[in-house]
């Protein structure tokens, strides 16, 4: 009996971390067929800049009479005032907010979950890989070491798309490849406009492209649909990534992204607090994680 | 921790003067089966019974209540409908399950309304007599020793009440002519035979040690397809069971406007929907994956992170699954790697 | 906000007229709806109906005639969005209790004997969407008011209405109901969606399924139960046949394969 009273009269008064603040969608433009990006700063602009955040964190959304929902920032918070964010539309959620338009209001509680490592990443050589809607949290890690780029030793960024018009914020990435302080390699699985120049093929013929990589001091962030992962981890740990500094960002149904609703349980972890950004390590003991059962299908 | 005695015959004084307080509720019979209900007095409880149809975590988190109105402007928190209520005749078990959702809901990210709820909710606790579903003594639940505001053991002739918060010690100096903290050695004696013979009584010989091993071993157990073509999917399991927390949240809006209410309503991880992505992917499609998610979170996931499991032996489930999917049968089928008929 | 008020007809089948009926029921939020929404045709409601283009069509009733199927196909066509209300409409009703068993002729003649009925040509009900596709179901025997307001105010405000999925053995959990079938009794519930609020069993009647099926429901898991409980097998297929429509008549059907296959 050591506790005499526990929780019964801790009780501090404190904000409701169910609370969705309004936020303005700035900008809204198609970056693929059904994937848009959105651009949204708080209604109250003093909130603006003190809004911080983690790359791979997730925000929980909400478009008002339509529910709520996580969806991972594509922005970095080396470039504060706004999130960014990349989304496709896959339900009634989206369906509602890509009815939305600019300067329309939607609710943003948050930032969520752990996000990437990004401290104990700096001096690390870093690799990123990315397929399809993989890009919307790599994109915020990818722009983050950018933007602090003395703090990491060399970068490596690799990016497939089915097509030319599939691939997400496709100009940005060609003119990173104008950059000497990064390597940018993209490919696409095929070529249907002719006018593509650069790699075509999946994401894995550019690891032929890599030349000797220090892999022991090298953090790999991996994010794609399954498939992906199916062929692009057996690469990367024969690279010799340790598997645990090999990185990759999950996605579940969450309803709360504070360990309340339960939904994105996984054994003993929530994804919302635990995750979302697991190693490959965690992956491979954890059953349910990347479900290596018949039915899993997609991870982004 | 302050114990002190109570004359048996005080009770229905000292509850009648409580009511000062808040509202008084307390168990009370529905057809074969109890449900804890509002009352004006003791009399009306049946303190013999052992478990309601389901347990105290409807006062602390509703079935189905409104977190937040919204209009354009936004988002503003719906607070203070909740009464203040004394909920008496809480048993061992279901205390132990509050504990465990108060560790859910009260760290890490607060949950405002069920911190509200719990606020306003005094539990006095009583103790019980286990039947053949009871199973406490194999969860470390049959006894109690914080979580509560009283509690209350029933020694034949007298009560010995346990003090155990600074609201519970209100109550009781509401009427501290009814009290006195005048223990001799015949109290300690009853209460180590009383305890003796609640050991005693317990027919249930389920055991639950090492079950985190069986589960990690038993995965990929066929057991599991024979118990998913088995479950109804009815969720009453996750309904009826004191640590299951899981919900769902939706919005609802006025007729002809974009007012409205989010609204929280309890949600099962025995449902399809529950983890189903947008785009159609779903986790746990099959009735398998989610009793193994179930039981994976009672009785392995949870010891392993807390060093107990998240069962608390009311053996509702037991009482409750018509096809007699339950953790007494799910732990034995894993264990024997056989269903039971 | 600036919007138009989305142009709705409700329209009646083969059934009870019971749902229609419920609509007209919401005595206090009748004007709201009527105010929210441009009501272009609802026969049951008003005389001056206009046949036209629509936001919303909500139908109700199964499809048994030929003169019905042109009808349903045509309302589809002027439609953006088509909604099924009641579980005839949803799931066929009772009168398709015994789709999938090849009985149609015998139980016409066994009806209407050699009485020649020149009206339309009748066939063996079937829910709408044996011939045109639904977009939302709002089941029920009839309909709960609550139910239909809030998924007509959501349509309204232009968002997706969120109706429960799950058996309507939560919602009876919820109300603290016993279980009837843990009791041994014939109960339904675990087949039938929620929505209702358990309103039968919260007074200890068992539930008939009059919502209709779930989405994710173990027809062989209840039939094993209650076959075990001492229920005959061909009271426990009528009985979850009843309101079970084409879903329940499908997997019942291939259960019955199975066995057979299994015999052989």
């Amino acid at each position: 009996m050591k506790k005499m009273c526990v929780v019964l009269d801790d009780r501090e008064v404190q904000d409701n971390p169910f609370q969705p603040d309004m936020w303005r969608i700035v900008r809204k433009y198609p970056l693929t067929g059904d994937v848009n990006f959105f651009q949204a700063r708080p209604v109250d602009v003093d909130e603006a800049l003190k809004f911080n955040f983690v790359p791979g964190q997730f925000i929980m959304m909400s478009v008002m009479g339509e529910g709520e929902a996580p969806f991972c920032v594509s922005s970095s918070p080396s470039r504060p005032g706004l999130l960014e964010f990349c989304i496709r539309k896959m339900g009634t959620m989206t369906e509602s907010l890509f009815a939305l338009k600019e300067n329309q209001t939607l609710g943003i509680r948050g930032p969520y979950g752990n996000g990437f490592p990004i401290e104990k990443m700096e001096g690390k050589d870093i690799m990123i890989v990315g397929g399809g809607m993989g890009v919307a949290p790599l994109r915020s890690l990818l722009l983050y070491i950018l933007d602090n780029r003395d703090k990491f030793g060399n970068v490596t960024y690799l990016h497939g798309a089915r097509t030319p018009g599939d691939m997400l914020f496709r100009e940005e990435f060609l003119q990173l490849k104008e950059r000497d302080d990064l390597r940018c390699l993209l490919t696409v699985d095929k070529d249907d406009t002719g006018m593509w120049k650069d790699k075509i093929g999946v994401v894995t013929t550019l690891f032929k492209d890599l030349g000797p990589i220090d892999a022991k001091n090298t953090v790999a962030a991996v994010c794609g649909p399954p498939i992906m992962y199916k062929f692009v981890m057996d690469y990367v740990v024969k690279l010799g990534i340790p598997k645990h500094q090999i990185l990759m960002t999950l996605e579940r149904r969450m309803k709360c992204g504070v360990g309340k609703c339960g939904h994105c349980a996984i054994e003993y972890l929530y994804t919302c607090i635990d995750g979302p950004v697991f190693s490959w390590w965690d992956v491979i003991h954890m059953k349910e994680l990347i479900g290596r059962g018949a039915n899993d299908k997609t991870i982004a | 921790m302050m114990i002190l005695k109570m004359k048996k015959e005080d009770l229905p004084a000292f509850l009648d003067s409580v009511k000062e307080w808040g509202e008084l509720w307390g168990p009370v019979k529905k057809g074969e089966k109890v449900t804890y209900a509002k009352v004006d007095a003791l009399s009306q409880m049946d303190l013999k019974a052992t478990r309601t149809i389901i347990p105290p975590k409807k006062f602390l988190y509703p079935q189905r209540f409104t977190m937040f109105d919204f209009d354009q402007d936004g988002y503003v928190e719906r607070k203070g409908d909740v009464p203040k209520r004394i909920l008496f005749g809480i048993h061992p078990c279901d205390i132990h399950g509050i504990l465990i959702m108060d560790k859910l809901f009260l760290e890490n990210y607060k949950d405002p309304y069920y911190a509200e709820r719990r606020e306003k909710t005094l539990i006095l606790g009583h103790s019980c007599i286990p039947d053949d579903k009871c199973m406490c003594i194999a969860t470390n639940t049959d006894f109690i020793a914080e979580g509560f505001d009283l509690f209350f053991t029933d020694l034949k002739m007298f009560y010995l009440v346990w003090v155990g918060s600074t609201k519970g010690h209100d109550l009781v100096r509401m009427r501290p002519d009814l009290f006195s903290r005048d223990l001799d050695k015949n109290d300690i004696l009853n209460y180590t035979e009383y305890r003796k013979w609640k050991t005693a009584q317990f027919k249930s010989n389920v055991d639950f040690t090492g079950m985190p091993d069986v589960f990690e071993l038993g995965y990929n157990s066929p057991v599991w397809d024979q118990l998913g073509d088995k479950c109804l999917s009815c969720g009453q399991c996750t309904m009826v069971c004191p640590t299951c927390n899981c919900y769902n949240q939706v919005d609802e809006v006025e007729l002809g406007s974009l007012e409205g209410t989010r609204d929280r309503f309890w949600d099962s991880c025995m449902f399809r929907e529950y983890s189903l992505v947008a785009g159609g992917h779903n986790f746990r499609d099959k009735r398998a994956d989610r009793l193994r998610l179930w039981y994976t979170h009672k009785l392995q996931a949870y010891i392993g992170e807390f060093g107990k499991p998240a069962c608390v032996g009311c053996g509702r489930c037991v009482a409750t699954c018509p096809v007699d999917i339950n953790v007494v049968t799910v732990s034995t089928a894993l264990k024997e790697q056989e269903v039971g008929k | 906000m600036t919007k138009q008020s989305p142009k709705i007809g409700v329209y009646g089948f083969t059934g009870c007229a019971g749902d229609q009926l419920m609509i007209l029921n919401c005595e206090d939020q009748l004007v709201d709806i009527f105010g929210a929404t441009e009501v272009r045709s609802f026969v049951m409601a008003k005389s001056d109906n206009h046949e036209g283009e629509l936001d919303v069509a909500f139908v109700e009733g199964s499809i048994s005639t030929d003169e019905q199927l042109r009808r349903v196909k045509e309302i589809r066509e002027r439609s953006k969005v088509l909604i099924a209300i009641g579980t005839c409409a949803c799931h066929g009703g009772p009168q398709a209790m015994k789709l999938g068993e090849g009985k149609f002729d015998e139980m016409y003649k066994k009806v209407y004997g050699n009485a020649k009925i020149t009206l339309a040509k009748a066939f063996e009900a079937q829910p709408v969407d044996a011939f045109v596709k639904v977009d939302m179901y709002i089941p029920g025997c009839p309909i709960d008011k609550t139910e239909f307001l809030t998924a007509v105010a959501k349509l309204v405000a232009g968002r997706h209405p969120y109706l429960y999925k799950f058996p309507v053995c939560t919602e009876c959990k919820w109300r603290e109901n016993e279980c009837i079938l843990y009791n041994g009794k014939f109960c339904a519930g675990p087949l039938t969606k929620a929505g209702c609020g358990a309103i039968c069993p919260s007074h200890n009647i068992p539930c008939v399924g009059c919502w209709g099926p779930t989405d994710d429901l173990n027809v062989s898991a209840e039939y094993d139960l209650l076959k075990e409980k001492g229920y005959k097998p061909e009271e426990i297929i009528q009985k979850i046949k009843k309101f079970g429509g084409a879903k329940v008549a499908q997997i019942v059907g291939e259960l019955e394969k199975k066995k057979k296959e299994a015999k052989a």
